[in-house]
């Protein structure tokens, strides 16, 4: 019944604020509505038994990443555009492109599950599941080779970001 | 530990919702760097389906797969950015309708 | 339910009572530092001085930028100050008391992934800061804004891995587990250069002298919170207190033993070592000259970073070898 409530907050209030992220002109409103899915989503994610994921959403996420974009977003002074979407046929494409994906995921979900009278069945969870202990487990043993891989690539990342936006020196 | 509660379905339909939101503000908007924000979006979308997906199944590998989509968005994000301020400095704007050079 | 609703009002309480306090002994303290009385005539000891501040900015009128972002303005000071008391709420302040026949743990919640959330909500508190900057729609709150949030975010990840230290000790991240297994022994002995770490990383996350370069009176006017006046003003300075506050108790809690000690009631050993804490963080301001802004970021990430990590691989290396 709480879960049901709570799943209802944190979902209307992630719909609305990516919405306003969408349609806003203001970039850095823009971003704090794209931190208010975040943390609607952390929210959705303590639900979902996934303490940890949801306190690495705030800590890397919200924390860190949406700062990096709205220092940029300060940093270029980025004014809203003129026109706010793209003019002409392009628009119109797009939105129906994007109402067809819509159509086809919806399809894929409903069909997917039971009906109202019997809901697809939840297995019982293995107590700790979702836990940091649970998570470093399976993280060092089964998924250890992603785990080193992922390392190696944001060390990639920093270089090239360093490199990028780097002022050649003239 | 029981799990009865909200069906996965309507978890899966707030994710498609955003992804689909995410979907139309990349198709839609003129700002590179809004795009990239759609970008994150759709990115969060698939991370709620596939939590939703492993408290279904009552594996940890979904959430796992969360773990590593999130640090990939983070280089992702620090590589993206850094090349929109590159083309920030030449061309002054990023707004996409600017950025046309492979054109003929 | 109810227990949660009048642990949160009593913290809530004890905060904003005790911070007009904490302002008080720093004055006090810093002015006998520099030789000198300071307040003295409001109040016996100048003990009302910080009430009559805040009478005196409750009345200020409340400046707001032309082109400043007027929502963004509003929200800024709000999150800095929730964002410090949201903190507090996991930090246990003394053992178990039995209260009409039940047992209340005194902490507000017990959450299993405690030392995450006061890591997230820290990292949270930056929006505050870099918020303000913006909203006020002026270059200096910009450059201070931004300067101060790069300097939060870089010292948050050698704050981070050096309690991540000690919780490769504990084998719990909860707050409330950490200080129950400090029976016989605290953290401060076998980790004290992970403490040396995390004070240095919390003194610098709250902005305080010497790393207060963004926010100093001398440098950039006032930082971050130039444009802000009456209530604005008051509620960032209160979340400059709550988060050295919440530093503390973190340090506390983890390197410290908590509300552990002889003779008293666990919640006065809480407040004393609170106390001693607060005393060290306006010692500190009274005695070191500030860091220039690459002086504190080079410090960040070249020598507090690396010697986190070396930390870390010492106690893992101890701590596999050990059992």
């Amino acid at each position: 019944m709480g879960e049901a409530i709570l799943f209802t907050l944190f979902s209307v209030s992630a719909v609305v604020f990516s919405l306003g992220m969408v349609f806003r002109r203001n970039a850095v409103h823009c971003a704090l509505h794209l931190v208010g899915v975040l943390l609607s989503l952390s929210g959705m994610f303590v639900l979902l038994h996934a303490q940890f994921i949801a306190a690495i959403q705030i800590l890397v996420y919200a924390g860190a990443i949406m700062v990096l974009f709205l220092f940029v977003v300060m940093l270029l002074n980025v004014r809203g555009e003129t026109p706010l979407l793209t003019p002409g046929a392009a628009k119109g494409f797009g939105f129906l492109f994007a109402f067809i994906v819509f159509v086809e995921l919806l399809w894929v979900v409903v069909s997917q599950g039971g009906s109202e009278a019997e809901p697809a069945p939840v297995r019982v969870l293995p107590p700790g599941f979702g836990s940091p202990a649970e998570i470093g487990r399976i993280l060092y043993t089964t998924w250890l080779f992603p785990f080193e891989v992922t390392s190696i690539l944001l060390m990639i990342a920093v270089v090239g970001a360093v490199v990028l936006a780097k002022r050649k020196f003239a | 530990m029981e799990t009865v509660g909200v069906p996965t379905q309507y978890y899966q339909l707030v994710a498609a919702l955003l992804f689909t939101i995410g979907l139309v503000g990349v198709l839609v908007r003129r700002s590179a760097l809004i795009i990239f924000m759609s970008i994150e979006l759709m990115l969060n979308a698939v991370n709620l389906s596939f939590v939703a997906f492993s408290r279904q199944h009552g594996q940890m590998d979904g959430q796992i797969f969360v773990f590593f989509v999130m640090a990939v968005a983070a280089a992702e994000a620090g590589v993206g950015l850094a090349i929109i301020l590159a083309v920030f400095r030449h061309k002054q704007s990023v707004s996409l309708q600017n950025m046309n050079l492979l054109k003929d | 339910m109810i227990e949660s609703a009048v642990k949160v009002l009593i913290v809530l309480g004890f905060v904003l009572i005790a911070v007009p306090f904490i302002v008080w002994m720093e004055r006090k303290v810093i002015g006998h530092m520099q030789d000198r009385i300071g307040p003295q005539r409001v109040g016996p000891f100048g003990l009302l001085q910080t009430i009559a501040d805040g009478i005196k900015l409750f009345f200020k009128e409340d400046l707001i930028p032309s082109q400043a972002d007027r929502v963004v303005f509003f929200l800024a000071p709000a999150l800095s100050v929730i964002t410090a008391f949201v903190a507090l709420s996991v930090v246990p302040f003394g053992d178990k008391v039995t209260v009409f026949g039940r047992e209340v743990p005194l902490h507000v919640a017990d959450v299993n992934v405690a030392i995450l959330w006061v890591l997230g909500t820290t990292s949270m508190g930056v929006y505050g800061i870099v918020l303000g900057g913006w909203a006020s729609n002026s270059k200096y709150p910009l450059l201070g804004g931004l300067r101060s949030s790069a300097q939060m975010i870089s010292y948050e990840l050698a704050q981070g891995i050096s309690l991540v230290s000690v919780i490769l000790m504990t084998g719990t991240l909860s707050l409330a587990g950490i200080v129950r297994q400090q029976e016989h022994l605290w953290f401060i002995v076998p980790q004290f250069f992970a403490f040396v770490i995390f004070l240095l990383c919390g003194i610098a996350e709250t902005n305080r002298a010497p790393f207060d370069l963004p926010e100093a009176e001398t440098e950039l006017v006032a930082g971050f919170h130039t444009e802000f006046s009456s209530m604005k003003f008051a509620l960032y300075f209160l979340a400059e207190y709550a988060n050295m506050m919440v530093v503390s108790a973190v340090a506390i809690s983890v390197f410290f033993g908590g509300w552990r000690g002889p003779f008293l009631p666990p919640v006065a050993w809480f407040l004393i070592k609170l106390s001693l804490f607060l005393f060290f963080f306006v010692w500190l301001r009274a005695t070191f000259p500030r860091l220039r802004y690459d002086q504190l970021m080079a410090f960040g990430w070249k020598v507090l970073l690396p010697a986190s990590l070396l930390n870390l691989a010492v106690t893992a290396v101890v701590v596999a070898l050990s059992g």
